[in-house]
């Protein structure tokens, strides 16, 4: 008789198949899908380049700076990369449309360089990468962060220790 | 517009709404295989809606999905049935694994990236992709297979 009983729910809520692709697919709230990268926030700690198992994220020194590199052919949505971020620099979406025609295959990537500056306090040539909020109490403020991201990390150091924290 | 003409479109419109598919396993840990079937067999994600049906014989396919790495120990024969489907078939590589090798990418033991050795027309990343994600590519894969034939 069980077959009854699915036979009238069937009738009432309809068939049980999603309509996607004729309609939009419903996802799961904590869905893993597409890693997006966050430039502004990334500190170039590289922590997401050691604990990335497929070698999806590569970084690359270049002329301009530190170049990211993360090739989403490659990732495997294991959301390491994101546990192991100091900053909330990198994130995992709930993006799962991702076939592509193989034309595009190595479009699929993000690619941003985190440039070299002068120093504000010394004219050092150094990375303007934000500065790791790890040990920091209280928090940086966003001014702050802006305030570091324009230090070499000698400046960076006097200016927490004038600040009094230790990090 | 020839009476031949006329025939051809029409056989054409008829074909696409059709297309078979095969599945080649080229060594995936059967998390990519595990997929495919839940794309076929459970009604909730039906991809025969498409017109589509898996087959059992590469002689009949339309469209290939592959899956895997291509392990050392299988690239002869996915080669060698690869090469048993008949003309035009447009194929989809399904998973990282075909892509780039993905977490098996610059093992001693894979030959990835298929795309060295077969033409890839469709990718689909994920690891395993979810259903939808496939049912995503094999609807590409029709729409690149409507121009073929
Ligand atoms: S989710 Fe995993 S595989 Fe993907 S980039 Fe992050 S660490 Fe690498
Ligand atoms: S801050 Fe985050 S994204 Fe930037 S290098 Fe470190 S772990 Fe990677
Ligand atoms: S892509 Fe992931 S799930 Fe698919 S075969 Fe490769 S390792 Fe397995």
């Amino acid at each position: 008789m069980n077959f009854l009983k699915i036979f009238v729910r069937n009738l009432v809520k309809g068939p049980s198949t999603i309509p996607f692709p004729f309609a939009p697919a419903w996802t799961p709230e904590r869905m893993r899908g597409r890693i997006q990268f966050k430039l502004q926030s990334c500190t170039g700690c590289r922590a997401c380049e050691q604990v990335c198992a497929p070698g999806a994220i590569r970084f690359d020194k270049t002329p301009e700076g530190l170049r990211f590199m993360r090739w989403h052919n490659t990732c495997v949505f294991c959301g390491m990369c994101e546990f192991y971020c100091p900053t909330d620099a990198i994130s995992q979406s709930d993006d799962w449309h991702m076939a592509h025609a193989v034309g595009e295959k190595y479009g699929m990537a993000i690619r941003e360089v985190i440039p070299y500056i002068a120093c504000t306090g010394c004219g050092m040539k150094t990375l303007a990468s934000a500065p790791n909020p790890v040990g920091v109490a209280p928090p940086f403020t966003p001014e702050e962060i802006e305030q570091q991201r324009n230090l070499c990390p000698a400046c960076r150091k006097k200016a927490l220790a004038e600040r009094g924290v230790q990090s | 517009m020839t009476l031949m003409q006329t025939i051809t479109e029409k056989a054409r419109n008829l074909a696409v709404r059709s297309p078979w598919i095969y599945r080649i396993n080229a060594g995936s840990c059967n998390g990519c295989d595990v997929e495919c079937a839940t794309t076929a067999l459970i009604p909730r994600y039906d991809v025969e809606r498409l017109g589509c049906q898996y087959c059992g014989s590469p002689r009949h396919a339309d469209i290939v999905l592959i899956t895997g790495p291509l392990t050392a120990r299988i690239k002869d024969d996915v080669l060698r049935v690869f090469a048993e489907i008949p003309d035009p078939k447009v194929t989809v590589a399904v998973g990282v694994c075909p892509i780039s090798g993905g977490i098996f990418r610059e093992s001693y033991a894979v030959h990835a990236q298929v795309d060295q050795y077969l033409p890839v027309d469709v990718n689909v990343p994920g690891c395993p992709p979810r259903p939808q994600a496939i049912i995503e590519g094999v609807a590409q894969a029709i729409a690149i297979w409507r121009e073929r034939i």
